[in-house]
């Protein structure tokens, strides 16, 4: 029944999306038709603008062959186009031509002729035969030139046949002819293969890629918007050296982790995002096809320039922009269908019962009879709580410009249901920018994004302790198979507790998703207004006022089901709503330069303000007589109605510079300053400084190096700098008493108030001194291209919570200066770029390996974290060890027999054959002592991967398209949590069909899996390497296939261009790991935690697989 | 040039209200400085400090560290569920067992808020009565605290005030020190709650029972007496309980009774309530109750335990047996018959439960049944034992004699048990013997049928010594009275705290 159901809903969202995207076809077919007036008299600039504006016509003229000032008479109520032109070109020597929605505006030539020079014609295309409309020709060295027009071709009228043309179009190599005599010369435009003259977005500033000499990667946004995700950062995944992205779970909606040159911190390790120049905790409200790029600062030179809080980088993020021109409409479409992939293999029904049999029998309990057995059902929960869903987005951007004013308007959806039943992701997106230049000298604009997001929550890591529910999968996990899904009436079983012993006593997986009632709503607004004013033709003034504010809305009713109504009793509600705002100025003054045609030098000095507020309310009740959603509001709970209100706030002010220098491109130097104070360290320590600098060499434009043919590219670059955290939260140096503890006297509950955090007024800044040296190599005109980068990053004064003695209280302890923690590593990027025949294509290759090593802590003490049993951590960050490290005991194999046992370290009275032995490695004298305790836990792994890899291959042949993106990590650990469970033998659960497959089941049949005891798992589910798998995989992230229909155009049809494209995401995994999906690396259990505790699988909702058709349409 | 002129001034003003601009203090918690000002502050932090006791925390195990690891229960529930208690059970314990962290943990937070209030409330301007109050009942929490602490594990770091991170890092107090300690405070903790009743007898509100009193400060001081094998003060001080009018129910099962809640014979009592937000219910009613009636079916008594009741040749059985433990063949609660399966040892405690009639299902881990830390009965056998100790056995068999005519006249008083109105022939004579040596086996007895799984019993195994223990431990391979007198220090402290030495053996 149900999944009958869920494949009609399918199948309406197809066809809902359809109808809009034709919606969307018709809306902008009717709009030409608009009725037009025109005044007697303008000039033929206003009479061609007006044209343009009405959105059906693109105008292409050569400035020098028509005097745009020059008056001319229509008739105001012709709306016939040739008629209107005509009357209108009357008597100006021009012509012009219809074609499609195109008018070319052309010279009479017999009339026009100014020097009677001789004319050259021709056809320019691309190598695969495709004509190429808008190339610019110029003559070289005056200003004479053209565009060629929708057929491709073009002729000019030149001085002489001994010039030579220039001829130009973006992202194709520049080509210069001789004209020789020839009066038709046609050309093959070669795409570029490495644009180096790009701009890239700088801190405060932008740059040519070739003058950057700080660690920046560029990530190539044309890709992004065609990836059936939600949001940048998992965009970015793979794409850039030394970035690292993991998505917390698979869920729609889910948080992301950006680690950029790995973990340099005991706390919060994200970077800064700035959006448009405004600061932003992260990029996600922005759907990814509108961004113009992403420049990532990664080390001290780049990054610096924002001080305290770039020790972790920095992500730069620039939207798109209107361009000059006509009006343009894209419509990008695309519907996916997610379904889950690499699911672990469980016990079916037989399985499980010759299992449990098993078990009773070696621990003296009864068993399930052949009779028994043979009225259970077998269910497979993984078929019950994952299901096909659809995920779709559409935008549309609309923008345009004229000389002055430029403007672009966009609007996105984003639907993604989840894979889990009862999860799901919804998004509005729009977005508006205006640049406008009021004068020579003034430009202002504004940039806003806004939108609206709800999240329909269900638990999706952890077991629960973190606050927020246990995840589903866990649950499915542990769900025995004999238990049925639903009554024969439908209702969900919950337990039976008279048979607790045989069918596990868990939730049902099933229900405890679609009772989950847990939806998050947010809006967000993000935006700036600017005004740029020349002040000089050196120097600039800009001054830049921001707002990130954001409001979230979030209702949680746990209703009361179950066995007895033993689940969630009393029903309770909880509902909170935050809002959040974030003001920055800041103004620059920069001064730009060259002396003697030798010297650039560019100054820039500003300061910024940042003001940051948070406040919130929640209410909570119990007890509500019906649990139907329209009542499931505060007012209707009954019991214990509470109220809570918060507010926190943080600023900072900042004043920074920055110096860049080179001597005719070839020697670089630039010094970066910054100076911030911020609220959040008391007022003993507020201010720090944060300085850099940094030194660049292009060898390849020495001499020596000029006769090199292959080398067309070779910079040296190194910098040296020290950055800062201050990522700690507020409030830090206070200590602090709250209310929250409860207490009946008698039947009257009371309040108290406590202790609950230990300031330290003396905090100081976190400080991270960071060492560069990068190469980038370019060979064969840069077709070949190498960058190169070595750093190495030493964080001091390490603010990290001191490890206090339970002894003195659970109060949170405070932030204190210590520790050093040491992060270095390499980045090697190659990519090549060619073409066989009509074939383009392109590889590129992104290795990242980097080393985290702790060097200090506060009084040597380690910090244990991970919390995956009562009182048990699995991983203690500890001197010469990486951060959040695995602690655990090392398990050497199984007993096989008694000898084995006896000859042993002691493991405990009850160990039998057939047990799980470990390693006796220490004692309280540091030395093996023959019993296995605490002692013997030790380092194991680390969830930091050793490397990272991604692989991007790009091909193009005549109008198709083809990309592969494959990401791999390698030498990382994941602790499985959850088969202490599935695997543990503690109580009636499912477990793994490994174990089915390889238990011991006597001396010499396994050396891997235990026998199977409830009794012995007190010994066999210890935290040990057991349970701590390779977290190594390979994955084929991304392909796409597309096929682009340019030249519809030409037809009768308002769709300019049509591209057609198919996308698999997450196509095939290759890893060890046992778990449903290695990329999930936090979870709700510590959270809090950070990076002390990551890599614990609890069962995580895994990412999908998702089949993907797209549209990117052009009108 | 006017424009310049602006940004100038612009960034001079700027740099002259930085200050202001960067100062943002704490909205909403209070700064340590602003509290503790007002006699409202006072009230708050003390009410503060009775929240560890409760066990609406899953995490107190004391039931854990005191029952299971005597030899009056064994770990039950699951096989391998909560595998640590299974190890405790089994002398297999280890630093980082998670049941020691937790009550660790919850009874030092006890111990630093009362720190607070004790460092705080003396310079705070207020009624002086109330003050007293205030503070007497926080050295009674502190030296309820210390007292468990003591007693689980054994020479514990003694903090005194609230101490700033960097000084935290006290060392072990030698176990004699630390009863010092319990002594002194319980001492002050009786002082000032005295003056303050003296000064306003009205200075207890009547809706707030469940306070520190003087009368439970003098009780759990005997009993600290008792412990540190001070008899005489312990018998003197025992005597002095008296005077508060505490007197022993007439049915023994009201102790247990959700009805009879701080009810004459209870001299403190940690608190619970049902349906409250967070919850201050007892979930104990959920951890040791059987799974049929969705517990968890943890700390089952032992055969051992049960044999421990006398039972007249008519083979009827103190009645105190099953007022405490489910057997077959007998009631459990609401009319419902007791089955066997339900345990591994077949009988399931019933001191910290309650009916379902009372506490449903689906609410089972927010009871409202109080739990028991001292009550009159156990005063008179401090007294009895001391006395029997000092040798004065004549004395000490009438308090002795007392709690065993309680026991047997619940005959006379609970219409519920089978032959109510008379007392069964033989039940429960009067101990006669002037033996001290028997007399101190009877009283020993007594203690153990009297006061089971009221969350003691380990620490008495312990301090009646080697002989003992080792005799009750019989079938434990692991046992090692030098070792296992106490526990060991949780691992999280040893880790932490530079200063602190492991306890012996571990």
């Amino acid at each position: 029944m149900k999944s009958i159901y869920s494949f009609k809903n399918l199948f309406f969202r197809f066809l809902m999306l359809f109808c809009i995207t034709f919606y969307f076809i018709f809306l902008s077919g009717s709009s030409v038709a608009q009725g037009s007036e025109i005044k007697y008299t303008q000039t033929l600039q206003e009479l061609f603008q007006h044209i343009e504006n009405q959105g059906k016509y693109t105008m292409f003229y050569q400035n020098s062959q028509v005097d745009l000032k020059r008056k001319v008479r229509i008739d105001k109520n012709q709306t016939d186009m040739n008629k209107l032109l005509s009357q209108a070109l009357e008597g100006t020597g021009l012509n012009f031509k219809l074609i499609d929605d195109h008018i070319v505006i052309t010279a009479k030539r017999n009339i026009n002729k100014q020097n009677d020079g001789p004319i050259v014609r021709g056809k320019i295309t691309d190598n695969t035969g495709e004509t190429l409309i808008g190339v610019t020709i110029i003559v070289k060295g005056t200003t004479i030139g053209t565009v060629t027009g929708l057929d491709g071709e073009y002729e000019l009228e030149v001085n002489n046949l001994s010039d030579t043309l220039v001829f130009s179009y973006i992202g194709f190599v520049k080509i210069e002819q001789a004209i020789n005599g020839r009066t038709e010369i046609n050309v093959v435009m070669q795409m570029a293969t490495f644009a180096l003259d790009e701009v890239v977005a700088i801190g405060y500033g932008i740059k040519k890629q070739t003058d950057i000499i700080g660690a920046v990667s560029v990530i190539n946004t044309k890709e992004i918007a065609s990836l059936p995700v939600s949001n940048i950062a998992t965009a970015i995944q793979g794409k850039a050296t030394g970035v690292s992205v993991t998505q917390n779970t698979g869920a729609p909606g889910a948080g992301t982790a950006i680690r950029i040159r790995g973990t340099g911190t005991i706390n919060n390790n994200s970077p800064l995002f700035i959006i448009d120049g405004i600061p932003t905790q992260d990029a996600n409200n922005l759907p990814p096809d509108n961004i113009e790029s992403i420049s990532i600062l990664k080390d001290a030179a780049a990054s610096s320039i924002y001080g305290s809080r770039a020790s972790n980088g920095v992500v730069l993020i620039t939207t798109k922009k209107g361009k000059e021109g006509s009006i343009k409409v894209n419509l990008n479409t695309y519907t996916g269908l997610q379904v889950v992939s690499n699911l672990t293999k469980m016990c079916d029904k037989d399985q499980y019962i010759e299992l449990y049999n098993e078990v009773a029998k070696n621990d003296g309990r009864s068993i399930i009879s052949p009779e028994m057995a043979d009225s259970l059902p077998n269910t497979n929960w993984w078929n019950e709580i994952f299901k096909p869903a659809v995920i779709t987005s559409t935008s549309i951007n609309v923008s345009g410009g004229t000389k002055n004013t430029n403007y672009l308007v966009s609007a996105n959806y984003f639907n993604q249901d989840g894979i889990i039943l009862n999860s799901g992701y919804d998004k509005y997106s729009f977005r508006t920018s205006i640049n406008s230049k009021l004068s020579d000298k003034i430009d202002i604009g504004t940039n806003l994004n806004l939108s609206n997001a709800t999240t329909n929550r269900v638990g999706s890591s952890g077991d629960g302790y973190g606050g927020n529910g246990g995840s589903v999968v866990r649950y499915a996990y542990f769900r025995t198979p004999i238990y049925p899904v639903c009554d024969n009436n439908g209702e969900y079983i919950d337990y039976y507790p008279e048979y607790a012993e045989v069918f596990g006593d868990g939730y049902n997986p099933v229900a405890f998703a679609e009772k989950y009632d847990w939806k998050n709503k947010e809006n967000r607004l993000l935006g700036n207004i600017f005004i740029n004013w020349k002040i000089t033709d050196n120097l600039t003034f800009r001054t830049d006022y921001g707002l990130d504010f954001y409001s979230t809305n979030e209702k949680r009713f746990n209703e009361n089901w179950g066995y007895n109504g033993r689940i969630n009793n009393p029903n309770s509600l909880q509902q909170s709503s935050v809002t959040s705002s974030q003001s920055t100025w800041k103004s620059t003054l920069t001064f730009n330069k060259t002396f003697n045609e030798k010297h650039n030098l560019n100054v820039l000095a500003g300061l910024e303000t940042i003001k940051n507020n948070l406040e919130g309310q929640s209410g909570s009740a119990q007890n509500f007589p019906d649990q139907i959603p329209s009542l499931r509001y505060l007012s209707n709970g009954t019991k214990n109605q509470r109220v809570d209100g918060w507010q926190s706030r943080w600023a900072l002010l900042s004043f920074f510079g920055r110096v860049s220098y080179d001597y005719k491109g070839k020697y670089y130097a630039e010094i970066v300053v910054r100076e911030d104070g911020s609220s959040r360290f008391g007022s003993n320590y507020p201010w720090a400084f944060f300085p850099a600098a940094a030194l660049g060499w292009r060898i390849d434009k020495e001499p020596f190096l000029c006769d090199v043919k292959f080398l067309s590219y070779l910079k040296l670059r190194t910098s040296a700098g020290i950055l800062g955290n201050q990522q700690i939260g507020n409030y830090g140096f206070a200590s602090l008493i709250t209310p929250g503890s409860y207490y009946p006297f008698g039947n009257n509950s009371l309040s108290g108030y406590y202790l609950s955090r230990h300031g330290n007024a003396n905090l100081r800044w976190e400080s991270q001194t960071q060492f560069n040296a990068g190469l980038d190599l370019g060979l064969f005109d840069n077709k070949l291209f190498f960058v190169f980068d070595y750093y190495n990053k030493l964080t001091d004064d390490v603010l990290v919570r001191a490890p206090l003695p339970p002894s003195s209280g659970n109060a949170t302890p405070p932030f204190i200066n210590a520790g050093k923690i040491k992060n270095s590593g390499i980045e090697i990027e190659v990519t090549y770029k060619n073409q066989i025949n009509k074939l383009n294509y392109n590889i590129g290759l992104v290795f990242s390996h980097s080393k985290n090593e702790v060097l200090e802590l506060y009084r040597d003490s380690p910090i244990p974290a991970g919390r995956i049993d009562n009182g048990i951590y699995a991983t203690l960050t500890e001197e010469g060890f990486p951060i959040g490290s695995y602690y655990l005991y090392e398990m050497e194999g199984i007993f096989q027999d008694e000898t084995d046992i006896f000859t042993h370290a002691f493991q405990g009275n009850d160990i039998k054959p057939g047990d799980v032995k470990f390693a006796d490695l220490s004692g309280p004298d540091g030395v093996p002592d023959g019993i296995i305790d605490s002692y013997d836990r030790t380092h194991v792994g680390s969830p930091i991967p050793d490397f990272t890899l991604g692989l991007n291959v790009g091909l193009n042949y005549k109008k198709w398209d083809f990309t592969l993106f494959v990401e791999g990590v390698y030498g990382n650990e994941i602790y499985w949590q959850v088969a202490h469970d599935i695997e543990g033998f503690y109580r009636a659960f499912n477990v793994t069909q490994r174990v089915y497959d390889s238990r011991w089941t006597g001396p010499g049949t396994s050396d891997d899996q235990p026998r199977v005891s409830w009794t012995g798992s007190t010994n066999n589910k210890k935290p040990s390497t057991r349970f701590l798998f390779d977290g190594s995989y390979l994955r084929i992230k991304n392909v796409n296939l597309g096929y682009t229909f340019s030249d519809i155009g030409k037809q009768k049809t308002i769709i300019q261009s049509l591209r057609v494209y198919l996308s698999i995401q997450n196509l095939l995994t290759f890893t060890k790991y046992p778990g449903l999906d290695p990329e999930m690396q936090t979870s709700d259990n510590s959270s809090s935690e950070g990076d002390l505790a990551k890599g614990i699988d609890w069962g995580t909702y895994p990412m999908a697989r998702v089949f993907t058709l797209g549209f990117n349409i052009s009108f | 040039m006017k424009k310049h002129l602006v940004i100038i001034i612009a960034i001079l003003f700027l740099i002259s209200s930085c200050k202001k601009f960067l100062d943002e203090q704490p909205q909403g918690p209070y700064p340590t400085a602003a509290f503790f000002q007002t006699e409202s502050h006072a009230k708050l932090a003390v009410n503060a400090c009775y929240e560890p006791l409760s066990f609406a925390n899953s995490n107190n195990r004391l039931w854990v560290v005191t029952d299971v690891v005597s030899n009056d229960a064994v770990k039950g529930g699951f096989p391998g569920d909560q595998a640590e208690i299974e190890l405790i059970d089994n002398f297999l314990i280890y630093e980082d067992n998670g049941n020691i962290e937790t009550i660790w943990s919850i009874y030092y937070e006890g111990v630093s808020r009362c720190n607070m209030v004790l460092k705080f409330v003396p310079d705070i301007d207020m009624d002086k009565a109330l003050q007293n109050r205030i503070l007497g009942e926080a050295y009674f929490l502190r030296g309820y605290f210390y007292f468990q602490l003591c007693n689980i594990f054994g020479n514990i770091p003694l903090v005194l005030e609230p101490l700033l991170p960097i000084d935290m890092q006290v060392p072990n107090s030698l176990q004699e020190d630390v009863y010092l300690h319990i002594e002194s405070d319980f001492i002050s903790a009786f002082n000032y709650m005295e003056d303050a009743l003296q000064a306003n007898p009205n200075v207890y509100p009547s809706g707030e029972i469940g306070r520190a009193t003087p009368g439970a400060a003098k009780a759990l001081l005997a009993k600290t007496y008792l412990f540190e094998e001070k008899w005489s003060d312990a018998a003197s001080t025992a005597e002095e309980v008296t005077a508060y009018g505490y007197l022993l129910m007439p049915v023994y099962q009201h102790n247990f009774n959700v009805i009879f809640d701080n009810n004459n014979e209870q001299i403190f009592q940690v608190q619970h309530m049902s349906e409250e937000s967070p919850v201050q219910g007892s979930r104990l009613n959920q951890w040791l109750a059987p799974r049929e009636q969705n517990g968890y079916g943890f700390d089952e008594p032992t055969q051992n335990f049960v044999n421990e009741f006398e039972m007249t040749e008519d083979s009827v059985y103190d009645p105190r047996l099953d007022y405490t433990v489910g057997r077959a063949g007998h009631i459990w609660f609401d009319d419902i018959e007791y089955d066997t399966s339900w345990s591994s040892t077949g009988y399931n405690q019933k001191k910290s439960l309650q009916p379902l009639s009372e506490i449903p299902a689906s609410t089972k881990g927010d009871a409202d049944l109080n739990f028991s830390v001292i009550r009159y009965a156990e005063v008179l056998l401090i007294q009895a034992e001391a006395l029997c100790e000092m040798n004065n056995t004549s004395e000490a068999i009438i308090y002795l004699n007392k709690v065993r005519q309680r026991a047997r006249e619940c005959y006379l008083y609970d219409e519920n048990l089978l032959g109510y109105g008379t007392i069964p022939e033989g039940l429960l004579p009067d101990v006669t013997t002037t033996d001290q040596v028997v007399l101190l086996a009877a009283i020993r007895h007594e203690r153990r049928v009297e006061l089971g799984f009221e969350s003691m019993r380990y620490y008495d195994i312990i301090r009646y010594g080697r002989e003992y223990a080792e005799s009750a431990f019989s079938d434990k391979d692991n046992f090692d009275y030098d070792v296992h007198k106490v526990f060991p220090i949780p691992q999280s402290e040893i880790e932490t705290n530079k200063n602190i030495k492991q306890n012996f053996g571990y």
